[in-house]
C-alpha cells in the first residue's frame, strides 16, 4: 500500500446535489460526505511524502469530489457543473474547511483558470472535449504565461508561434508554470505577430498538449525545497490550428479572463481554511496556555489579524454577491482587493505564528504536501505565502492597477 | 578606522576576511554546504584557523591575538554577509566564557586549543530572561556527575569542547566544561531552516568530569557577559547580512528590465529600498556605538548590546522578506541566494532570545537606571 491510497470505503452513496433545494440538507450531505471519506490522518501521511505520492493522492481526492459531483459544481450545467449558486459554494467551502479535507492544489488550473477561459472564448468543440476532460479524468492543465523576460511586463512575451498550414510551429521558453511536470495541457500564450504597434495586439492564445513532440519540462526548486513550478522550452512544437482559442492576436484579451479567475472562488476556499486555522490556533493556545496569550503586544496582534481576516470573509461574501446578481458583470476592484488584502494577512500572520514559535519553529519540519497554507510547520507556511504576493500579478502591480483604474490617479 | 585599544585596522581586517569568504564561502558553495545538510566546511574552517580569525580573542599569553569586541563585529559581520557556515561565534564565546576563569594549566589548554582552530566550541544559548538550565550538577567519586540536558547548542555538533551551564546541588548556577565525545553524552543535531547553520541537543547520563571542568568563575557575570557579547554578534552577523541582500536587490533592480525600463526606476520600488537604507544606517549606528562601548567595558554596554540586537534583527529580517518579493520569481526559487539570507535572518531573530525577551530586558535596564 502507498501513502496515497486511503483505506475508507464509504458506508454508502453520497448525493449532496440531490438536496440542492434544501440547504439544510444539503450541508448536512456534504458534511456526511466529507466525514466518510477524508481520511483522518490524511495530513500526517502527506507530511514529507514524495511527489509520486502527493500527485497520487490529490488524483485520489479529486475522483472522490468527481463520485458525488463535488468537483466541478461551480461550473455552468450546459458545461457540465451542477450550476449551483454562491450559497452552495458558500456551504461546500465551509464544509471543507471544517473538514479539514485536502485542497484540490494540482487541479486549480483544470478547475478555475480553464473554465474561465473556455467560457467566454472557446469553441464548442474545445469545451466538449477538454471541459470533458477535466470533469470525467481529471486531467491536469498548467499556465504557460510568464516568460524569463516578461513577468510583470506579461504583454512583452516572445514566445514565436508561426503559422504553417492548419498548424502553428512554436519555439520559445515558459518559466513559473505551477504542476507543469504533471500537467497533460497548458494554457499558452504566444506572440503571432511581432509587428504590432501595440505588443498586447500581437498575442494568440493557445492549448498546448504537453505530450506533444518538441515540448521539454524542467522543474525549478523553490526556496520551500518543493519543486511545484516548472521551465518548459518548446522546440519546433506543432498545435493544430484547432486548439487556438479566440482568433488570432486577440489572445491578450482572453487572457485577462483567465487572470481574473484567479481573484475568485480560490481566495474564496482559503480564506475559509484561514478562518479555521485562526480558530485552531486559538484553540490549541487556549489549550496550552501558550505563553503569547498572556503577551499584550502578540495578544493584540493575533486580534488584529483575526479582525483582518474577517473583513475579508465579508469582502469576499459581499464580491460574491454582485457575482451572483449579475455573472458577466461582477466587480472589477473587489477581487483586486481581496487577493492583496488575503497576501497582505496571509504573510503577517504566518510571519506571526514563526515568532511566537521561538527557537522551535527554526528547526526543519517535512511539509505537508497538499496541506495548504497555514499547515502549522510555521517557517514552511510563512515562506509559502511569497506565491501569493507574486504570482497571477505582483501586489505591487496589483496596487497600481487599483490607483490608476479605481482610483483614478494618472498613469 | 583603528581599534585605539589594540592598534588593529578594521578596514584592512575587513577586507581581508572579506577577500577570503568571497572565494572560500562564495554562494555556490554555501548553497552546497546547505544542499547537503552538512556540519562542518572542514576546509573553509582550517583556512579560517589558518589565518589566525580562531585566534582572534583569546590572550596573548595563550597564543592568541587578545583582540576584542570591535574585531569580533568586523568579523562576523563578515560572515553574516557572506551567510558563511561557519562554527566560529561558538568557538568565540567559548573562549569569552574561559578568560573569565584565570590562568592555569587545563584553562590555558582549552584556549590554546580553540584558538588554534584545533577545537571547535559550543556554549549553551543564554537569553535575556533569567539564566535557567536543565543540567544538574552534583559530586560523586571524586569528581563531578553531570546529569540533564542541553538544548539549543548553535552548531553544536561540530563541536567538540561544550562550556554549558549547569545547576549544582545547592541551587548555584555553574559552568563546566564537556567533551561531546566521553561516555554517557549523546548529542544530537537539529538541523534548522537556515541551512547554514544548526542547532544540537545533547542529553547527559550520569557524565563522570574531573572536578577541574567546573569553571572557578562568577556564574551570573559570566553568562551576563556572554549575552552581551553574542548579542553583539549576531547583530553584526544580521548588519553584515542585511547590508549583502539590499546590495544584490539594488543591483538585480538596476538590471532587471520590465516594461521597457529597470525595475529600480519604479518608485514604488525605490522608495522601500531608500526605507530600508535608512533603517540600516539608523541600526549600524547603535551597533557601532553598542561595540564601541562593550570594547571599553562600559557600564551600559549590555543594555545597548540587547537593544542593538533586537533591532538589526528586525532590520535584517525586513530586508530580506522584501528582497524576495523585489526579486519576483526568481527571488523565491531555491537557485537564488536570497532565500539563505531570509532564513538566516529569522534563525538570528530567535537566537539568544527574540525581540520581545530582548525588548523587555532594555526596558528593565533603562528603569533600573532611570
Ligand atoms: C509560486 C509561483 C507560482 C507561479 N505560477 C505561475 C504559473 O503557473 N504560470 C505562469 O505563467 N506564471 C506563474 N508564476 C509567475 C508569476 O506570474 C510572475 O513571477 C510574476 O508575474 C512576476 O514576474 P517576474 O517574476 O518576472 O518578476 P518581475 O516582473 O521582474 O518583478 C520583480 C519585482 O518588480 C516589481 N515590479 C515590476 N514592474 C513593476 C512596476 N511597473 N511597478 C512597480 N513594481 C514593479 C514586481 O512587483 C516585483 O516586486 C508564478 C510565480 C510564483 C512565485
Amino acid at each position: 500500500m502507498t501513502l496515497s491510497t486511503p483505506t475508507v470505503s464509504p458506508a454508502r452513496v453520497f448525493d449532496p446535489l440531490a438536496h440542492k433545494d434544501d440547504l439544510t440538507a444539503f450541508r448536512a450531505e456534504v458534511r456526511a460526505w466529507l466525514e466518510a471519506v477524508v481520511p483522518a490522518d490524511w495530513q500526517t501521511r502527506m507530511t514529507g511524502a514524495d511527489e509520486a505520492d502527493y500527485v497520487a493522492f490529490q488524483r485520489w481526492w479529486f475522483a472522490e469530489m468527481q463520485k458525488v459531483g463535488l468537483a466541478t459544481p461551480h461550473w455552468p450545467r450546459d458545461w457540465g457543473g451542477a450550476d449551483i449558486g454562491i450559497r452552495h459554494q458558500t456551504i461546500i467551502f465551509e464544509e471543507v474547511a471544517r473538514a479539514g479535507a485536502p485542497g484540490p492544489e494540482l487541479f486549480v488550473i483544470s478547475l478555475y483558470h480553464l473554465p474561465a477561459t473556455l467560457f467566454g472564448h472557446g469553441s464548442q468543440a474545445q469545451r466538449d472535449r477538454y471541459l470533458t476532460g477535466v470533469k470525467e479524468r481529471g486531467e491536469v492543465w498548467c499556465q504557460g504565461f510568464s516568460e524569463p523576460n516578461a513577468g510583470s511586463d506579461l504583454a512583452s512575451l516572445r514566445t514565436r508561434a508561426e503559422r504553417r498550414g492548419d498548424v502553428y510551429v512554436v519555439n520559445g521558453q515558459k518559466v513559473w508554470s505551477s504542476y507543469g511536470a504533471f500537467a497533460d495541457y497548458c494554457l499558452l500564450l504566444a506572440r503571432t505577430d511581432f509587428e504590432a504597434p501595440k505588443k498586447q495586439a500581437g498575442i494568440t492564445y493557445f492549448i498546448l498538449d504537453m505530450k506533444a513532440p518538441g515540448v521539454t519540462v524542467r522543474p525549478i526548486r523553490q526556496a520551500t525545497g518543493q519543486s511545484e513550478f516548472c521551465e518548459i522550452f518548446l522546440d519546433n512544437v506543432e498545435i493544430p490550428v484547432a486548439d487556438r482559442i479566440g482568433e488570432e492576436n486577440a489572445g491578450w484579451m482572453i487572457a485577462q479572463s483567465t487572470l481574473s479567475a484567479e481573484r475568485g472562488l480560490i481566495v474564496f476556499e482559503l480564506s475559509e481554511r484561514m478562518a479555521r486555522a485562526f480558530d485552531a490556533d486559538l484553540a490549541e493556545a487556549k489549550r496550552t496556555d501558550a505563553a503569547w496569550l498572556k503577551d499584550d503586544q502578540l495578544r493584540r496582534e493575533f486580534t488584529a489579524a483575526y479582525s483582518d481576516m474577517v473583513t475579508l470573509r465579508l469582502m469576499i461574501r459581499a464580491m460574491m454577491q454582485e457575482v451572483e446578481a449579475d455573472p458577466h458583470m461582477g466587480s472589477a476592484t473587489l477581487p483586486t482587493y481581496i487577493k492583496i488584502h488575503f497576501s497582505n494577512i496571509l504573510r503577517r500572520y504566518t510571519d506571526f505564528r514563526v515568532r511566537i514559535g521561538g527557537l522551535a519553529a527554526q528547526a526543519q519540519q517535512p511539509a505537508v504536501m497538499g496541506g495548504g497554507h497555514q499547515t502549522g510547520n510555521a517557517m514552511h507556511d510563512f515562506i509559502l505565502s511569497y506565491a501569493w504576493s507574486i504570482s497571477g500579478g505582483t501586489v505591487e502591480i496589483l496596487k497600481t492597477v487599483i490607483a490608476e483604474r479605481v482610483l483614478g490617479l494618472p498613469r | 578606522m583603528t581599534d585605539t585599544e589594540t592598534g588593529m585596522d578594521l578596514i584592512a581586517l575587513r577586507d581581508g576576511v572579506r577577500g577570503v569568504l568571497a572565494e572560500q564561502a562564495s554562494h555556490e558553495r554555501v548553497k552546497a554546504f546547505a544542499d547537503a545538510e552538512q556540519i562542518l566546511d572542514k576546509a573553509l574552517w582550517d583556512q579560517a584557523a589558518g589565518l589566525g580569525w580562531t585566534a582572534l580573542s583569546a590572550p596573548e599569553c595563550f597564543g592568541g591575538l587578545g583582540l576584542g569586541a570591535l574585531e569580533l563585529g568586523v568579523v562576523q559581520q563578515e560572515l553574516g554577509r557572506a551567510v558563511a557556515p561557519l562554527p566560529w561565534l561558538g568557538t568565540m564565546l567559548a573562549v569569552e566564557i574561559l578568560s573569565h576563569a584565570g590562568e592555569g594549566p587545563q584553562v590555558a589548554a582549552w584556549t590554546e586549543g580553540l584558538a588554534t582552530g584545533t577545537r571547535i566550541g559550543a556554549v549553551s544559548m543564554v537569553t535575556p530572561e533569567a539564566l535557567s538550565t536543565d543540567l544538574i550538577l552534583s559530586s560523586g567519586a571524586g569528581g563531578l556527575v553531570l546529569n540533564g540536558f542541553a538544548g539549543d547548542l548553535m552548531d553544536g555538533s561540530a563541536a567538540d569542547l561544550l562550556i554549558l551551564l549547569a545547576r549544582r546541588e545547592d541551587g548555584k548556577l555553574a559552568w563546566v566544561v564537556v567533551e561531546p565525545s566521553i561516555d554517557g553524552v549523546t548529542p544530537e543535531k537539529i538541523g534548522t531552516v537556515d541551512r547554514t547553520r544548526h542547532l544540537a541537543q545533547v542529553r547527559f547520563t550520569d557524565v563522570w568530569l574531573p572536578s577541574e571542568r567546573l569553571l572557578a568563575v562568577d556564574a551570573e557575570r559570566v553568562g551576563q557577559a556572554l549575552l552581551a557579547t553574542a548579542s553583539l554578534a549576531i547583530a553584526a552577523d544580521c548588519d553584515g547580512g542585511a547590508n549583502a541582500i539590499l546590495e544584490l536587490t539594488l543591483d538585480y533592480l538596476k538590471t532587471r528590465q520590465q516594461f521597457g525600463k529597470p525595475i529600480g526606476s519604479f518608485q514604488a520600488l525605490k522608495h522601500r529600498c531608500a526605507e530600508h537604507k535608512i533603517a540600516l544606517v539608523a541600526s549600524g549606528g547603535l551597533l557601532a556605538e553598542a561595540t564601541d562601548r562593550l570594547a571599553r567595558g562600559d557600564d551600559e554596554a549590555l543594555r545597548l548590546a540587547l537593544a542593538a540586537k533586537a533591532l538589526c534583527a528586525s532590520v535584517y529580517f525586513r530586508i530580506a522578506e522584501d528582497a524576495v518579493q523585489l526579486h519576483g520569481g526568481i527571488g523565491y526559487t531555491w537557485e537564488h541566494p536570497c532565500h539563505l539570507y531570509l532564513k538566516r535572518a529569522r534563525l538570528n531573530q530567535q537566537l539568544f532570545g527574540g525581540e520581545t525577551a530582548h525588548l523587555d530586558r532594555v526596558a528593565q535596564l533603562l528603569l533600573a537606571a532611570a
